[in-house]
């Protein structure tokens, strides 16, 4: 099998996998970090949403090989303790419910809120529409995304 | 559905001491809620632990799968009132499926309302006996001592819990204790965040599909495309050369929908490996006899269904003579689709299967059936199949049963080896147990503006056509619905309609299709008669304060001033009449009271929900925040339904087997939901479900004020309106 070398929440890691295997079961798999969530396997849900060198990316859908030195952030790398503006608001407004999704949510809302400083409820639904939530969190999603862009969100 | 409660008081509690200090307590609690499609867990015990630690810190079992309903914060806090300690010293700890805990089920909105009492006493119990045993060492009387943050009180003494245990343990526990005042409530009623919030947010909450053991291999299963389909060959040589796999064979649990649909299992030493194989896999099915190939087909099916005459559920005064008699006869009939759960977290279950021993881990509503099925399967005695589960990522019904779990079991079995399955996203749609499609034809006689007569004739793909628990009707028509009781002449019947197209129970199973018909039909029959909906609901309900019997799940009585209430509440709320489109409905269910105004409007010729506002008695509301989301979350799951959802056909199969093709809500369409509650001493009822069906009718009947049209049929995506 070929070995990948990738940088994930800012460490250096080396992992063997078939060429075409998505990154999302190299994290969950390969490297035990079950903070990213599968949900549909071909990126409409976005359970599985990591940053790609600050961006939202869907993990489901990234093969290993096409990867090479980006910076990958999951959710456990978001912050050290749960103080990331997005984590924060995401607490104080109680968004989740079963919470499977979320993850998936508070990584795109935070590579959103780090480009777009000050957004429109238009912009919410443009980031945010790739995401899924199943118990129907959505009203609280909004309210938690302008809370945190009040506080701020960088990178 | 039939909710029974009875409570023995006798030997519901029994206490013990610990290694370490500690102070345990077991508690019976005979009754429970005995939903049909869970035969097993009649009439076992309730039970739940908690335990006092030595510096004074408690740790409270939650006995409850949590699939997002939030059982797992709400039913501790309950115990934790009666304790009286302060909840931040509270730690809650997912109990596993224990015998001595009995019936752990996540189901019918019943977590609160069946343990609402029994945890109160339990709690109280503990209390009652630290206090006496301060009292005994103070020598003092136990009715002049106090509790207060986690200390027994008695003057200037003070006695920390955690020290009091020991001594508590040797004394008889009271099984009848004094239960607060609930107007000395300081947890119960007060917003406590979900105990996993943090966790969540930080990736560290672990589901089912997270867990792992020691040697386990991966599996996954390949699913016919036609629902019912059998194997009638497998060509799986390039499936077998993927790097990593380890075997391809058919599981079959017999030919009962109900116990699981089969297929092809491919087991692997990665999850990755079993997904790629699978697509390499080709299987030849054999499609079962008269399948329903399109919706055309299954709507005419239906459509015949109602219009027979079924089994008379209710015949109340003579509708025919109404109908022959009456100035005008109003039809209508209304449709629904077969719905998927796509609840986010895919199916998964690990299985252990070893020789005298079987080991489950996994995210499912009926832990103990899932044991159970494993030792049947197995021959393992059931004392000898240890069940653990997790953190659910949503249930909705679907996690009612536990053929993924028996499919695990049985691959286990096969590979002698432990095995976490996980299904694709299309296997969980091309075997799912879908919501029933139905049919329901209405025919109403007025005279002026008084409604005599109605009649309703039911037909669906009734899911207890393969569970022969429950008469084929259960959670598909109901019979004392409203407006049953409120005129003269009246009538309900039911057909039932054959079909292989798996189905099962799906957050307010029936009465999210009940409803939508009814309170839409009644919407129409306001119009006719040229009154305001409400006033023309209020106008039926009377202002009498009565009783309406009501025998199924939520009854077995409705109150018609508590429903007037949640009614008056929402149209104040809303502004009603206030000059904006809006739909209105309002019901009881199961168990609650919930009333709600839609309001809409049309851009670019398609339906924009603007705001819902939905007023709720579910009598005491234990947990505000949580509260609030379930309602929330019901509703906005319900215009997810009601816009887009349908299991679509062609030549039997569905054409959406991913988000792709079946589209879910996104928050592009999700609108502002207020939750209004009225206060209320009433006791507690769930709040997981009864959200849900009230949203439909209140959105067509929004729709029709919005564009003229009356959305007899959904989901609205149908009508070209999404």
């Amino acid at each position: 099998m070929p070995s990948y070398n990738i940088k994930v929440n800012g460490k250096s890691l080396s992992v063997e996998a078939e060429a075409n295997t998505p990154l999302l079961w190299i994290l969950r798999d390969e490297l035990k970090m079950k903070g990213t969530k599968f949900g549909c396997g071909i990126g409409q849900c976005g359970a599985c949403t990591v940053h790609l060198n600050g961006n939202a990316a869907r993990s489901c859908s990234l093969p290993i090989s096409s990867i090479s030195n980006a910076d990958i952030v999951t959710i456990e790398g978001l912050s050290e303790d749960g103080s990331h503006p997005v984590q924060v608001a995401w607490m104080e407004e109680n968004v989740p419910q079963c919470g499977y999704c979320q993850a998936g949510q508070m990584m795109s809302a935070s590579a959103f809120l780090s480009k777009v400083e000050n957004p429109s409820e238009e912009d919410v639904h443009q980031w945010m529409s790739g995401n899924i939530c199943r118990c129907g969190t959505y009203p609280r999603i909004k309210k938690a995304i302008f809370r945190a862009a009040k506080k701020g969100v960088t990178e | 559905m039939k909710e029974q409660l009875t409570t023995s008081r006798r030997g519901f509690l029994k206490l013990t001491g610990i290694a370490g200090g500690g102070l345990m307590l077991g508690f019976n609690l005979t009754g429970c809620d005995t939903l049909p499609e869970n035969p097993d867990f009649r009439d076992l015990e309730i039970n739940a632990f908690i335990l006092i630690n030595g510096d004074g810190t408690v740790t409270i079992k939650a006995k409850n799968p949590d699939i997002g309903q939030g059982v797992k914060t709400s039913l501790p806090m309950i115990l934790a009132e009666e304790l009286d300690i302060p909840w931040k010293m509270v730690t809650v700890e997912q109990a596993e499926l224990d015998s001595r805990l009995g019936s752990q089920f996540a189901g019918g909105s019943t977590g609160v309302k069946t343990n609402y009492e029994n945890l109160r006493k339990a709690g109280a119990a503990v209390r009652d006996v630290i206090v006496r045993a301060a009292a005994d060492q103070w020598g003092v009387q136990p009715l002049d001592c106090k509790t207060e943050d986690g200390f027994v009180t008695h003057g200037s003494k003070r006695l920390h819990y955690g020290h009091l245990a020991e001594a508590a343990a040797q004394l008889e526990l009271n099984e009848d204790p004094p239960l607060k005042d609930p107007k000395t409530f300081n947890i119960i009623g007060k917003s406590r965040p979900d105990v996993d919030l943090k966790k969540i947010v930080t990736g560290e909450a672990l589901y089912g599909i997270d867990q792992e053991i020691d040697g386990m291999v991966y599996a996954t299963v390949l699913k016919p495309q036609v629902f019912g389909s059998k194997l009638a060959n497998i060509e799986d040589s390039e499936a077998k050369a993927v790097p990593g796999v380890i075997d391809i064979f058919e599981i079959s649990q017999g030919d009962n929908p109900g116990n699981g649909l089969g297929g092809v299992a491919i087991v692997a030493e990665n999850q990755w490996a079993a997904f790629k194989a699978k697509g390499l896999v080709k299987a030849e099915w054999n499609s079962p006899k008269g399948f329903i190939s399109s919706n055309e087909r299954l709507r005419r099916a239906l459509d015949r269904g109602a219009s027979s005459k079924g089994t008379v559920l209710k015949d109340e005064g003579n509708v025919g003579n109404a109908f022959r008699n009456s100035d005008e006869v109003i039809e209508a009939k209304y449709h629904v689709p077969f719905i998927s759960h796509s609840q986010m977290e895919p199916m998964n279950f690990i299985a252990d299967v070893q020789k005298d021993k079987v080991l489950l881990i996994g995210p499912t509503q009926t832990p103990g059936s899932a044991a159970a099925s494993a030792s049947n399967i197995t021959g393992v005695p059931r004392e000898q199949v240890q069940m653990k589960f997790t953190r659910i990522g949503g249930g909705f019904g679907r996690r009612l049963l536990n053929d993924y779990a028996n499919e695990a079991v049985l691959i286990s079995q096969k590979v002698e080896r432990p095995v976490k399955l996980v299904w694709t996203r299309e296997a969980d749609f091309l075997a799912d147990y879908y919501r029933p499609a139905g049919a329901y034809h209405f025919k109403a006689a007025l005279t002026g503006k008084n409604l005599e007569a109605m009649e309703v004739n039911i037909c669906t793909t009734s899911r207890y056509l393969y569970r022969q628990s429950t008469p084929a009707h259960g959670t598909e028509a109901f019979p004392d619905q409203q407006p049953a009781g409120m005129i003269p002449n009246f009538k309900v019947t039911y057909s039932p309609l054959k079909s292989n197209i798996p189905v099962g129970a799906l957050r307010t199973p029936g009465v999210n299709a009940t409803t939508y018909a009814y309170q839409g039909f009644m919407d129409e029959l306001a119009e006719k008669v040229g009154m305001d909906p409400i006033e023309f609901q209020l106008g039926l309900i009377g202002t009498e304060d009565k009783d309406m019997p009501y025998e199924d799940h939520g009854g077995p009585t409705y109150n018609t001033v508590r429903l007037r209430n949640v009614i008056e509440l929402v149209r104040e709320k809303a502004n009603w009449g206030g000059g904006k489109s809006q739909g209105f409905a309002a019901q009881m269910i199961f168990g609650s009271y919930v009333a709600c105004i839609v309001d809409a409007s049309l851009v670019d010729g398609k339906v924009k929900v603007d705001k819902v506002n939905v007023a709720v008695d579910c009598g005491r509301v234990i947990n505000p925040i949580g509260a609030n989301a379930q309602v929330q979350g019901g509703i906005t799951d319900a215009i997810s339904a009601a816009l887009y959802e349908s299991l679509e056909l062609r030549d039997g199969a569905p054409i959406g087997q991913n988000f792709d093709r079946y589209e879910k809500l996104r928050i592009t369409d999700s609108p502002e939901v207020d939750v209004h509650f009225v206060a209320s001493e009433e006791s507690p009822q769930g709040l997981g479900e009864p959200s849900y069906p009230i949203l439909f009718p209140a959105l067509t009947n929004a729709v029709y004020q919005v564009t003229g049209q009356r959305i007899r049929e959904l989901p609205l995506k149908k009508h070209n309106l999404v």
